[in-house]
Parts: C-alpha cells; sequence; structure tokens
C-alpha cells in the first residue's frame, strides 16, 4: 500500500491579506540567562517594558495584548494591569506569543487593529525553563510526556523527548539524501559565531569551531549536544501598531509584508508523519511570499525556531531557499554567516546559542537587523523572514524596512 | 507524572488489543472497518476516510527499519540503565505508512541501516522504580 503522497500530509491556513496593515514599532529583550529563579510573568514584564521604552510608548497606549495559554504562567491583560498600574480595556489575544505565533501573531494583530478592536499590540513570550530543570518540573519534554498517545505507545520504547526525535528524522534525512555529520555542523557554527558578536547571548563566551564539534561526542546519535537547543530562561516582547502610526514614532519603519501558517495532519506525532524529513514550512512559505510579493531570493537574513540543527537545515529547504534534500551542501561552509554567507541565518545565535526562547527573539532580531540596529549586522538589510515551528505547525513572517 | 512510567497502562482502552497481543506472542495492529486502511496510532481518526471504529488484525511482525538514534543520555532516569540504547521506528510490512515506535534489540548499532528488514520479537519490558512488567513488541534485524 503506498504512502501519503507528497503533499498529503499537511495543508495551509487560510489566512486574509494583511501585507502593509501592521509594522513592529517596539522590541525589547529580557535579560537571557541559564536558571534565574525569575517567573515567567517577571521576565515578560522586563521584556514589555523595554519594547514600550523602545518604541517611545506609554503603557496606557497599549490597547491589546498576545501571548500564549500554554507553557506556563504568561503575560495576561491581568498581569499587565497589575505590573504597570493600569485599568484601561485591553483587546486580549491566545494567539500570540513564541514558537509558530511568533510569526503569524502579527496577522491576528493586524486584524484587530483593522476591524478597530486594538490599535497597539503587545505580543509577548517567555520561559523559565532553566530554573524549572533544576527544580525537576517542566521543561519541553513535560507536554509530550502528558500526550496520552504518546506516554502509551512512544515513551515505553525509549522515543522520548525531543532530542530523540529529531535525531531520528536527522538519520532519516541523511540516508535519503546524504546529509552530514559536517553539514549539520556547520549550521552550529555559524549560530555560535553569531552569539559570540552578541552580548545578550547565553553562549557569547564559548566559540565553536567545525572541528570542536565533530569532536564532540555523539550524545543521541547521529546528534551531539552541539545539535540541541539550549534551557534558558528569558523572553522578548513586540508591539505592532498601523504603518501610518509606525511613521510618527521613533523608530526605523518594519512592516510586516506576509504571513504564512502551514499545518502537518499528523500533528505532535512526528513519528507518523508522512513526509517525514520535512516540516510545514512547505505549506506556510508559498503564502507569506505570495502575501508579500516577494521570493525566497529576496531575503536579505532569515531566522528559523531552531530547536536542532536538522529543524533548520529541513525549514531552509522547505522555504525554498534551495531544493529539497540539498539543504546540506547548501549550509557547509560559510553560508550561514552575517557577513561572508549569501543567506545570513540567526545573527543572534538562535536558540542553540543565543537562548531557549522559543522564537521570540528571532523576530526581535530579525526587526533590529532590518533598523541596521543589529550587532552581527547584515549589510543593508532591507527584507527579513522568520520561520516559526511547533512540528504541527509552521509559520513564515516576512518583514521589510520601509 | 503517574507512578508506572514509562511503562504504558495495557488497560488504556485504544491500545489494549496491541498488548494483549504481545501477551499471546502476536503483533496486532487495528484496521478502519470503513475502508480497510490500518490506523495507526490507536485512538486517531482513518487518515484516509475519517472513520474511527476499527478491528484489530493479525499482522505478519514483519517490516523494515525507518530511521532509529542511538540514545547516549538519560533525559528520563529510568532509562539510565538501559544506555545505550536503540529507539526508532519500524515501517509495517503490510503498510508503510504505519510506523511503530521501538527499541531495536539484539543488534549492532554501527550496522543498521534505513529500510533494512527486521522482525517483531516479544520481550518483557521493566523499569527501575516501577512495580509490573509488560511483555512489548520490539525489533531486530531480520534475515534477507
Amino acid at each position: 500500500m503506498p504512502t501519503a503522497d507528497a503533499t498529503d500530509w499537511g495543508f495551509a491556513s487560510e489566512l486574509e491579506d494583511v501585507s502593509g496593515a501592521v509594522a513592529i514599532v517596539g522590541i525589547g529583550d529580557a535579560d537571557y540567562t541559564r536558571a534565574s529563579g525569575r517567573t515567567t510573568r517577571e521576565i515578560a514584564a522586563q521584556a514589555t517594558e523595554r519594547a514600550l521604552a523602545d518604541a517611545g510608548l506609554r503603557p496606557a497606549d497599549v490597547d491589546g495584548l498576545m501571548y500564549v495559554p500554554f507553557s506556563g504562567d504568561q503575560f495576561a491583560a491581568r498581569d499587565f494591569h497589575a505590573h504597570f498600574g493600569t485599568s484601561h480595556a485591553l483587546w486580549e489575544s491566545e494567539r500570540g506569543g513564541g514558537m509558530v505565533w511568533a510569526g503569524s501573531a502579527p496577522h491576528d494583530a493586524a486584524l484587530a487593529i483593522r476591524s478597530g478592536r486594538a490599535s497597539c499590540v503587545l505580543n509577548t513570550f517567555a520561559v523559565a525553563w532553566a530554573t524549572q530543570r533544576s527544580q525537576m518540573v517542566g521543561g519541553p519534554g513535560q507536554v509530550h510526556a502528558e500526550d496520552m498517545i504518546k506516554r502509551q505507545l512512544e515513551v515505553p520504547f525509549g522515543w522520548f523527548p525531543q532530542p530523540v526525535y529529531f535525531a531520528t528524522i536527522a538519520r532519516r534525512h541523511m540516508h535519503e539524501f546524504g546529509t552530514t555529520a559536517e553539514q549539520l555542523g556547520a549550521i552550529a557554527v555559524a549560530c555560535r559565531r553569531h552569539a559570540g558578536l552578541t552580548p545578550s547571548a547565553v553562549m557569547r563566551d564559548r566559540p565553536l569551531s567545525l572541528a570542536d564539534y565533530l569532536a564532540s561526542p555523539l550524545i543521541v546519535d547521529p546528534f551531539r549536544k552541539e545539535d540541541c537547543c539550549l534551557i534558558s530562561d528569558g523572553g522578548a516582547a513586540y508591539i505592532m501598531t498601523s504603518l501610518e502610526r509606525a511613521r510618527d514614532l521613533r523608530q526605523p519603519v518594519v512592516a510586516v509584508l506576509g504571513v504564512g501558517v502551514g499545518n502537518s495532519r499528523t500533528g505532535t506525532y512526528w513519528s507518523q508523519q508522512g513526509a517525514f524529513t520535512s516540516t510545514p514550512q512547505v505549506f506556510a512559505a508559498p503564502g507569506a511570499f505570495a502575501m508579500a510579493g516577494l521570493g525566497p531570493g529576496d531575503v536579505d537574513v532569515l531566522a528559523c525556531y531552531d530547536p536542532f540543527t536538522i529543524v533548520s537545515l529541513m525549514q531552509i529547504e522547505d522555504m525554498g531557499f534551495c531544493p529539497k534534500g540539498e539543504g546540506g551542501p547548501f549550509v557547509a561552509g560559510e553560508r550561514l554567516h552575517f557577513d561572508t554567507g549569501t543567506l545570513p541565518y540567526n545573527t543572534h545565535g538562535g536558540m542553540l546559542s543565543h537562548a531557549y526562547v522559543l522564537g521570540i527573539a528571532h523576530v526581535v532580531e530579525i526587526v533590529r537587523q532590518l533598523r541596521h540596529h543589529a550587532a552581527a549586522q547584515v549589510r543593508a538589510a532591507e527584507i527579513g523572514v522568520y520561520g516559526g515551528y511547533t512540528g504541527p505547525q509552521a509559520s513564515t513572517l516576512v518583514l521589510a524596512r520601509r | 507524572m503517574d507512578a508506572d512510567f514509562p511503562l504504558p497502562d495495557p488497560d488504556w482502552a485504544p491500545a489494549c488489543e496491541l498488548w494483549a497481543g504481545a501477551a499471546r506472542g502476536v503483533l496486532r495492529i487495528p484496521r478502519c472497518d470503513g475502508c480497510g486502511r490500518f490506523v495507526w496510532y490507536p485512538g486517531t481518526p482513518c487518515r484516509r476516510c475519517g472513520g474511527s471504529d476499527v478491528t484489530w488484525c493479525d499482522v505478519s511482525g514483519r517490516g523494515r527499519l525507518f530511521s532509529w538514534s542511538v540514545v547516549r543520555h538519560a533525559w528520563i532516569p529510568q532509562v539510565t540503565d538501559r544506555l545505550p540504547f536503540v529507539t526508532g521506528l519500524v515501517a509495517l510490512e503490510e503498510d508503510p505508512a504505519v510506523r511503530l515506535v521501538t527499541y531495536v534489540v539484539d543488534c549492532t548499532p554501527e550496522a543498521l541501516r534505513c529500510d533494512q528488514p527486521v522482525r517483531v520479537v516479544f520481550r518483557r519490558l521493566s523499569y527501575p522504580g516501577v512495580a509490573h512488567t509488560i511483555v512489548a513488541p520490539l525489533f531486530t534485524p531480520a534475515d534477507t
């Protein structure tokens, strides 16, 4: 019996055209650290304060708030008001936060702004998994251990948690396309180099050469530790408003040109995904680029949700930066480096080397690049893209300096 | 975390036939009553027709090693004694779209290759700190 055909395993979400409807006008990083003892709400509040200062806005100017309702206690309206001592009406959406939603939140914010439900929308995401890990609670594996099917049919056979899933995917990618450890290592090395230039990066003082990478022991073969993201405390925030209003604010205007969302029919059950070595970027990126009127060749700087090197590689292929299966040779050498590469990638260090805050810092970094304020600045960057990922879903966010 | 973690609950209705079959030395997989396609994971709708009624059937226990990893780090303490171990996915001979998560046993990890033939073996799984044990379908390289 044949397996699912090449496109049967997922689909694109229907999105309204929001090209040019909103701009990102304020960005804020919380402190990125190892275990810090902070709570997620404290982290999100710090990022929000910094995003407001960056935009030159007051708390009372924010009338919309986006977050994700799981992953610990996120920064909801009551938390915003408690922190800032405000009490005004806030449009609230649970379709924000990090991961895939760090890329798709601008679509929903644009609809809210277009319909008059909000005029200035804050999106935040924070994690305290480094602190929680030291207390043996929470962390990225917990939600999977609590999924009944995984609990019954994957966990008993040692196929748990995420590093094991993605090592298995990497092995298959190596089998199908000849991808090598050196090629995966090139991604880790590029990210670490960028982290070394980025003051906020957790791994800023930990240089990594390809030789270092290859000498590192296999912990979940074919992965080394350096193929896997950090576990961090931290978070970030960004503020969106209409393009017209953005022109009156203090920062260079970074407009949202395109948003796309793709879905896998098998959800978080990676083991059963028809196209095992692909991501739902296959379905997300075309819509985002079409909305923007651009293509992968127009992109000056790319940031993708990168829990593992292989997820970077697959998204780069699936977003159309190279043909499927050619990601290994494509990323080899210095292709992804901010200065010598033709596709500068995760220029803050990504989740491998900056901090594991699930993508929200990637969007902040792309905005910073397009303002020409980044640490590892890509020369004359005009178009930037974020690739969001959760497994079940992927998102593509196309941003442009205006 | 439940007390039996990481052993399964053999009474969990959607998969109890799997464990009952394993106890008798038979690999059993549900088929959709609507269209006849194998349904995996159990408890999810048929991916072809959306049907939810299934009948469990005996299958050959033959398949191919779709992919695997060699785990050398214990993300959960219960597997520490097993390190290193091979865990991966086996595509069933009857329908390769059905991929069983399993331990690959009695093998030389360095000699494994994707798509090599494997066959089921039934072994008792136990984990430290868990009072009961269960017979589970594991896989081993098959002679070609």
